[in-house]
């Protein structure tokens, strides 16, 4: 039995790059290759998908990802574990087992993992007495939305994914499993935990580690505040833990690529998107941070160690998408000189326009890119010089698709009405908004199922 | 001299829904105590004014001499639909290293 197991980062969104875990399965000596695709925006695009296809829905990437992939990872004994199934894990299994098949890997072992998705299911759990509250806003409104949700997905535990690895799966696919228990599903196996107490901290310790390396090169030098200090990014290694026995663990990257893991970089993302640090809340458990100790230990390794761990919660998160109207946009440019000045005319224009246009809207933003886009009314007042060049930006949130088009048009009738040395792009089509209503539901109503399916 | 946060601290951010968390990390330990008094709810309040609707909690991590700043309904509805260019506040963050720094006692 091994003492220390080694696990990959091997995607931190839909849209990172593939080559790095190439390289890690290459130089990595991995055990387990794990691959987070997903966020709530995905969930929704991919529901879009399915609806239009009932045989899509699964991250478009997956299969030419799995095709460069497979090959490394069959001569390295690694196992996948990804969540790219999105809305549809059964369908990207089964394209997984023809790709497995085209390659001729047989006797490869895929798992797909289900059981998160509840949007066929949302009547049964109003009627299971689940009140349904969004978590953030308090607010008891969900009746309200019924009609107009496009997707619901809980965030799972690793229990499919520990269920999938002990029937030999060499690659596990799953849907909106939690991104932290695709690490934790792992190092649990290999180790025989159980959700107990006697295990709190250790697997309060693997939820860490999973925090830490989920978004791949955002621990290894990317989204750095150090940014110039970070060599060859375009390079970077992905992370790898090196997870012990003992609860303690090493984040590390392959030799050789770009980018840095020191106790900075691990810093920056351990302090990311989180709320209490001491009361992190995972599927798996609750860990807290605020005791764990970073120690360098040079060439690119970080050892962390004693962090502590509080259980498992009583509920999961349940995030509802649901379709919520539309968001027209517009960006023009002016040029010096008096580029402020033209910028400002221009936003007069537009709102004259959008009176005669007769347009509703629920909100309307504007904003001067390259002076206050970013920060609004954090922005100090500064005197403006006179700029080389300056952005007006307008957004507004709209009920229909015809009323966001108007921003598009106002917009491009500025090519005449507007200052001179106004400079368009290609305007910008109008977005449906897929609103995201996360709330709580009792464990209980989750079940997972693991399906082998053999090449 | 007066300075600013950013002389003495990094950030990261990003969003939960319609939360923005601003991780702000100390660049050296004598930093924290100065990151710990500058950094409070009255002062975050005013700095984000309408851009933060909800409650701003500050959480404090000794062990890596950090805090984290946790402000709800402030990110004009959450990622996919917020006005903002900004979706998922990735850049906000670092419009809290605008903040003076609390003087040293001493």
């Amino acid at each position: 039995m091994k003492d220390v197991i080694r696990l990959g980062s091997g995607s931190g969104f839909w849209g990172d790059a593939i080559d790095p875990a190439e390289e890690s399965l290459r130089k990595g000596k991995l055990d387990y290759l794990c691959m987070d695709y997903l966020a709530e925006l995905t969930m929704a695009l991919l529901q879009r998908m399915k609806m239009k296809n009932p045989e899509a829905g699964y991250i478009p990437d997956l299969i030419d990802h799995m095709r460069s992939l497979l090959p490394l990872a069959r001569e390295s004994g690694t196992r996948i574990i990804c969540n790219g199934g999105g809305v549809n894990p059964r369908a990207a299994g089964e394209q997984l087992r023809i790709l497995a098949d085209e390659l001729g890997f047989t006797g490869l072992r895929i798992a797909v993992v289900e059981g998160d998705d509840m949007v066929e299911r949302m009547d049964q759990l109003v009627e299971s007495g689940e009140s349904l509250i969004n978590m953030e806003s308090g607010e008891d409104g969900f009746s309200n939305l019924r009609e107009r949700v496009v997707a619901a997905n809980v965030y799972t535990d690793s229990s499919g994914i520990r269920q999938a690895l002990a029937e030999g799966a060499d690659v596990v696919v799953t849907g909106r499993v939690s991104d932290n228990a695709l690490y934790v599903g792992p190092i649990m196996h290999e180790f025989g935990w159980s959700h107990d107490e006697a295990h709190a901290d250790l697997i309060g310790s693997a939820i860490t580690a999973g925090h830490i390396v989920e978004c791949a090169s955002a621990c290894s030098g990317g989204m750095s505040s150090c940014f110039d200090e970070m060599p060859q990014m375009g390079m970077v290694g992905f992370p790898i833990v090196e997870f012990s026995r003992d609860g303690s663990f090493v984040v590390t990257k392959p030799e050789e690529t770009g980018g840095k893991v020191n106790s900075f970089t691990v810093k920056e993302h351990l302090v990311y998107e989180i709320a209490d640090p001491a009361n992190y809340i995972m599927p798996d458990g609750i860990a807290d941070f605020t005791a764990l100790t970073l120690e360098d230990l040079g060439n690119d390794r970080v050892r962390v160690s004693g962090v502590r761990g509080k259980g498992v919660p009583e509920r999961l998160k349940l995030v509802i998408g649901y379709q919520d109207g539309w968001i027209g946009e517009g960006m023009v440019m002016f040029p010096w000189p008096r580029a402020y000045e033209r910028a400002v005319k221009a936003r007069q224009t537009l709102t004259e326009r959008f009176e005669r246009l007769g347009l509703v809207a629920d909100d309307i933003l504007f904003s001067f890119v390259g002076l206050d886009t970013l920060h609004g009314p954090a922005t100090k007042d500064t005197e403006i010089p006179d700029l080389n060049e300056i952005g007006l930006r307008v957004a507004a949130k709209t009920s229909s698709r015809s009323e966001a088009d108007k921003i598009r048009r106002a917009c491009t009738q500025l090519w005449i009405m507007g200052p001179g040395g106004s400079a368009f792009g290609t305007p910008t089509k109008p977005r449906p908004v897929v609103a995201v209503w996360p709330t709580l539901i009792d464990h209980a109503a989750v079940t997972q199922s693991v399906t082998l399916l053999e090449v | 001299m007066s300075r600013i946060l950013a002389d003495i601290a990094y950030v990261r951010s990003g969003d939960k829904g319609d939360t923005a968390t601003i991780g702000v990390i100390a660049r050296t330990p004598e930093d924290y105590p100065r990151i710990k008094r500058s950094v409070t709810e009255e002062k975050v309040r005013e700095l984000f004014g309408d851009w933060v609707k909800g409650r701003i909690t500050i959480f404090e991590m000794d062990n890596i001499e950090s805090v984290v700043v946790y402000m709800e309904a402030a990110l004009g509805g959450g990622a996919t639909r917020t006005l903002r260019l900004d979706q998922t506040g990735k850049a906000l963050g670092n419009a809290i290293l605008r903040l003076p720094v609390d003087r040293d006692n001493a």
